[in-house]
């Protein structure tokens, strides 16, 4: 520009023409100092993504909630079907059984040929677990016998095992086992008795090889092979598959714990749903309209945090008039939103007050912005993290109350499973058939903890203050 | 510019990546960094010291209970073989140590210690004669002749005024003693406990310090099994007077005249028994002392007390069976006698009152599945019927001499009485029916067993009510079920102690059954002295629980329970002690073989 003021007669005298004055069209070309414009949302999901805990926890429960839901639709067998073949069955175990005559019971007389001739104690018939017959023969002097059984070789008269009972009738010399037989091998020892009922004389020890057996009609019931009808007695058959074993009444441990997941996720995901709404709602209330009703409202919060959570649960119970059989699922749902609420009432009474006060606030106000607009543009968005922080923290936690009150038998009604029931059930044969507490007390474990992870990302990723823009 | 602005995007992004990832304390800036340190360190040594106070403090109360523990003075091992005393436990605490008001089964076991009454059991579980030394019976009157050496442990002799002032005093109203209706048979007794006619009147009298004559209502056949009951055993009365009403409250305000006497108790803790010096029998006695240093009826519990070589005796458990054979342990059967049974409900607003119901459950359910396959504990015995395998008719079990067909599953017919039931009830469907159970391991199991059986075999569903014991009873008397888990324990050594309690008039009945056919019989049993008619309206009494499907019988209850080798002679009895020490001796060398 300066040049041209320079040298003006240099140059040819401008004359300015019509088409000088034309719109040359808006001039684009100026740097813009922008970066991609990315909303509060999708910066916190960015976020999200790269906390690796938060996203591993993520994935965990999105797997949960595929397990629950999808997860019946694939593996569909009835949770409260009793396999009585395989009781407490651990995962992996031998499935295989002999087909078999169905069982009836036995006169004490006949035997099969292999024991014929015989004398002794013997096995009068194919042990297997349908039951042991053993026959000996009678005594004259005797007045009654003992028959025990054990899992390891006798050493002598002290450790002849598990005593399976006391004949008093010295004329029967057989005795017939049906008690929990599972395939192995049992050492069955027979002490006669005097008339007193003490024992005489050494004993006599016999070993039976016990095979896994099944009847046809059980077959059949059961549904374990496509042509029954081919089926002769001798033929193998596999019995039905549990992955994860079954617990004390043979029901299958992976259908009850997409049962159970059922009811936890349902009071884990309804329940602070319910009550963390009804916080937001009641905490905002009190926290924007403030002065006496904001007294009047925080003090009955500070009323219903004194309840005691276990009683009220108890009188729910009364109240609702909770049957023999029915659930205890809704009086606790109830329970635990009426007694769960004043928590995030206060947290967000807290943060309204706090947003209240903000010059942002105040300098719309001056411009005349309406309630309407304070709310929906500055109060909700600036609580919303919080509110959902609170929302994820409050899962894991209703989901452990309603585990915890399952397992004190407050909880569901049998033969609804639930993880906290079934905990209950698997504590008592903890130390023999741990699978039965292990698996439940793992989902509990898993969920509960997924679910704080996920709230712990959460928590970072929502808050405003760490917004990488600023 | 615009080159430079991307970067400075990036340069955020990459902040912000390595934020959340990164330990919080790493992104406080460096100046603070000391600081943060240091106050780290402080933080460390605090939670060092608190949790070595702690520790401290733990085993400084530990010492200190152990101080007050009331185990204290007492032996920790299950057999002092130097001052020959063996250590037992005690399922609870007994309420109370008074003979005339106890009525559970942990008071009937430290007395049967500690007192005895005109019979006993001996160690084959056979009456033998205890205070009496010899009885009789002629119609309604039976004499009891008392031994002269029979003493209380304060040296004064035990006289038949003894038995009478008890046995009064049991049947006073003011007593309130649950068990007085055990005292029904002796003439006017009944009376008196309702107040009607004084005590006086009751008909038993100490014709003099040795002999005690007592009129019975109507002659009956079992009175002298009876008297060993707890109920029947004496009280020295100026001893009584003198404790205000305290009587069996303490260790030192009770006198004794069985084979121990009870020098400590500490309540809730332990009971101390020491052999008793004026006990008639005491050469009998080989023990000097039993302590009961344990009050618990947890399983496992015990088991782990057994294993530490605390006590002599346990219970054991299906989960401790595989332990106990590894461990090569002793292990003994007893048969509690007892028989656990659902029993429907009889009342006329209830489907369970159709016979034909009840056919059809009762033959879907069979008591072996349930007890072999299902509960599987040691010692658990499939039933059969109401009446246990050691109730005997004329010359061997009753079971044997009045058989009945064998429980078997029969799923046709079960439908067929399922659907002549539905239509005389005009149902189409059968509404759910209520289960009322109690919560005990094995009542939970056993109900969850039978919803799975009436819903596959006859699509009935059952509500499970779970109760606590109070509550379950409660809910039983007031009707308030249509099928109930119960059980019955005999309280005296005759099958009438379980044939009347179908009876119609038996309050203990509690699906309040009717049934004039079996009245008339359990009449017969009551009144009659001939053994052999006793015996057959017995087998008739079994029969119609049978046919008529009173009720579902599901097992008979015992313990396999594992001993010290050490200890020989505890013996397990049905009635009186339930776990009986004093024929027990210890032998040293048994517990050096092993």
């Amino acid at each position: 520009m300066d040049q041209h003021s320079k040298h003006p007669s240099a140059a040819v005298v401008p004359t300015l023409r019509p088409t000088d004055f034309e719109v040359l069209g808006t001039q684009s070309s100026a740097p813009v100092l922008v970066r991609p414009s990315r909303s509060y949302w999708q910066d916190a999901w960015q976020r999200l993504k790269s906390n690796k805990r938060a996203l591993v926890s993520l994935y965990l429960v999105i797997g949960l909630i595929l397990f629950t839901f999808v997860g019946p639709l694939v593996w569909r067998v009835d949770p409260a079907l009793q396999d009585i073949d395989q009781i407490s069955l651990a995962p992996g175990a031998d499935r295989r059984a002999l087909v078999v005559e169905p069982f009836s019971a036995w006169d004490g007389v006949t035997e099969w040929q292999q024991s014929q001739g015989q004398s002794g104690l013997r096995v009068a018939d194919s042990p297997n677990t349908q039951s042991v017959r053993l026959k000996w023969d009678a005594s004259l002097t005797a007045g009654g016998y003992l028959v025990y059984r054990n899992i390891y070789e006798p050493e002598g008269m002290d450790s002849l095992g598990l005593p399976l009972m006391e004949i008093e009738n010295p004329s029967q010399a057989y005795y017939e086992d049906r008690l929990d037989l599972q395939p192995d091998v049992y050492y069955y020892s027979l002490v006669e008795l005097n008339d007193n009922g003490q024992p005489m004389g050494d004993y006599q020890m016999v070993t039976a090889e016990v095979r896994r057996v099944i009847t046809v009609d059980e077959v059949i019931a059961r549904n374990l092979v496509d042509d029954p009808s081919a089926l002769m007695p001798g033929d193998e058959v596999m019995l039905a598959w549990h992955p994860l074993g079954t617990d004390y009444l043979g029901r299958d441990m992976l259908a009850r714990l997409m049962a159970g997941a059922q009811v936890s996720l349902f009071i884990g995901l309804l329940a602070p749903l319910l009550f963390v709404s009804f916080g937001v709602v009641y905490g905002a209330t009190a926290g924007f309209i403030g002065g006496r009703l904001d007294q009047l409202f925080m003090r009955f919060a500070d009323f219903v945090v004194a309840l005691p959570f276990l009683l009220f649960m108890i009188l729910f119970q009364v109240v609702f008039g909770i049957g023999p059989g029915e659930s205890g699922i809704i009086p606790m749902l109830v329970a635990l939103v009426i007694l769960s609420w004043p928590a995030t009432a206060r947290l967000v009474r807290g943060q309204i007050l706090q947003i209240r006060e903000e010059a942002y606030v105040s300098a719309a106000k001056l411009l005349g912005a309406s309630n309407k607009y304070l709310i929906t543009r500055h109060m909700i968005p600036n609580t919303l993290g919080v509110i959902l922080v609170t929302l994820t923290f409050a899962v894991p936690t209703a989901i452990f109350t309603e585990a915890f009150l399952s397992f004190i038998g407050m909880g569901v009604a049998p033969p609804t499973a639930s993880w906290g029931s079934m905990c209950n059930e698997g504590l008592k044969t903890m130390l023999t058939h741990p699978h039965e507490l292990i698996f439940p007390a793992a989902m509990i474990s898993i969920t509960v903890l997924a679910f704080n992870l996920l709230g712990d990302g959460l928590r970072d990723a929502l808050d405003a203050r760490m917004r990488s823009s600023e | 510019m615009l080159g430079a602005c991307l970067d400075l995007i990036e340069f955020d992004m990459k902040q912000s990546e390595s934020l959340p990832t990164t330990d919080p304390s790493s992104t406080v800036p460096a100046p603070g960094d000391r600081m943060t340190r240091a106050a780290a360190r402080q933080l460390a040594i605090y939670a060092a010291v608190v949790v070595l106070a702690l520790v401290v403090a733990m085993f400084g109360l530990n010492y200190l209970a152990s101080l007050t523990s009331s185990a204290a003075g007492m032996s920790r091992e299950a057999v002092d073989v130097e001052n020959n005393i063996i250590t037992s436990y005690l399922r609870e605490e007994p309420p109370q140590m008074n003979s005339m008001r106890s009525s559970d089964a942990i008071s009937s076991m430290v007395m049967a210690h500690v007192m005895e009454g005109l019979l006993r059991y001996d160690e084959n579980s056979e009456l033998a004669p205890g205070v009496a030394e010899r009885w009789e019976q002629d119609g309604r009157t039976v004499t009891f002749w008392l031994r002269d050496d029979a003493r209380w442990s304060n040296g004064e002799p035990v006289t038949a005024h003894d038995f009478e002032f008890a046995w009064k005093n049991v049947l006073a109203p003011a007593t309130g003693s649950q068990y007085a209706f055990l005292l029904y048979p002796i003439l006017n007794a009944e009376a008196a406990n309702n107040g009607e006619v004084s005590t006086d009147e009751v008909g038993v009298e100490a014709v003099d310090d040795h002999t005690l004559v007592v009129t019975l209502e109507t002659p009956i056949a079992y009175f002298d099994r009876m008297v060993a009951y707890m109920t029947f055993m004496p009280v020295n009365q100026e001893f009584f007077e003198q404790t205000n009403g305290r009587y069996g409250a303490d260790a030192d305000q009770m006198i004794y005249n069985g084979p121990f006497i009870m020098t400590s108790w500490v309540h809730g803790a332990s009971m101390q028994l020491r052999k008793n010096p004026y006990y008639w029998d005491a050469d009998r006695i080989k023990l000097d002392g039993i302590d009961y240093a344990h009050m618990t009826s947890d399983s496992n519990t015990l088991q782990n007390l057994f294993k530490d070589g605390q006590i002599v005796i346990a219970d054991l458990t299906s989960e401790m069976l595989e332990e106990a054979m590894f461990q090569r342990w002793p292990l003994s059967q007893f048969m509690e006698g007892t028989t656990f049974y659902a029993e429907f409900n009889h009342r006329p607003d209830r489907l369970t009152r159709n016979l034909n119901l009840r056919k059809a459950m009762l033959l879907v359910h069979d008591p072996s599945e349930l007890v072999n396959r299902v509960i599987k504990l040691p010692g658990y015995v499939p039933a059969e019927t109401l009446f246990p395998r050691w109730v005997q008719g004329m010359d061997g079990s009753l079971r044997e001499e009045y058989p009945l067909p064998p429980l078997q599953r029969d799923v046709e017919k079960a439908r067929e009485h399922l659907q002549m039931a539905l239509d005389e009830l005009g149902l189409e469907e059968l509404p759910p029916l209520v289960f009322l159970s109690s919560d005990t391991p094995v009542a939970r199991i056993q109900s969850e067993y039978y919803q799975e059986v009436f819903r596959r075999y006859l699509g009935i569903e059952l509500l499970i009510d779970r109760q606590v014991f109070r509550q379950r009873l409660e809910k039983m008397t007031a009707g308030d079920f249509d099928l109930v888990g119960a059980g019955w324990g005999p309280d005296y050594n005759d099958p009438l102690t379980f044939a009347d309690l179908f009876a119609s008039w038996n309050l203990n009945n509690r699906g309040r059954y009717s049934n004039p056919e079996l009245d008339a019989q359990v009449r017969i049993a009551q009144s009659s002295l001939d053994p052999q008619e006793r015996t057959d309206a017995f087998g008739e009494i079994h029969r119609i629980i049978r046919d008529q499907a009173v009720i579902m019988p599901d097992y008979e209850r015992g313990y396999v329970y594992v001993t010290d080798p050490r200890v020989k002679g505890i013996v397990r009895h049905v009635f009186g002690a339930e776990t009986d020490f004093t024929n027990a001796w210890i032998d040293a060398d048994a517990g050096e073989e092993q």
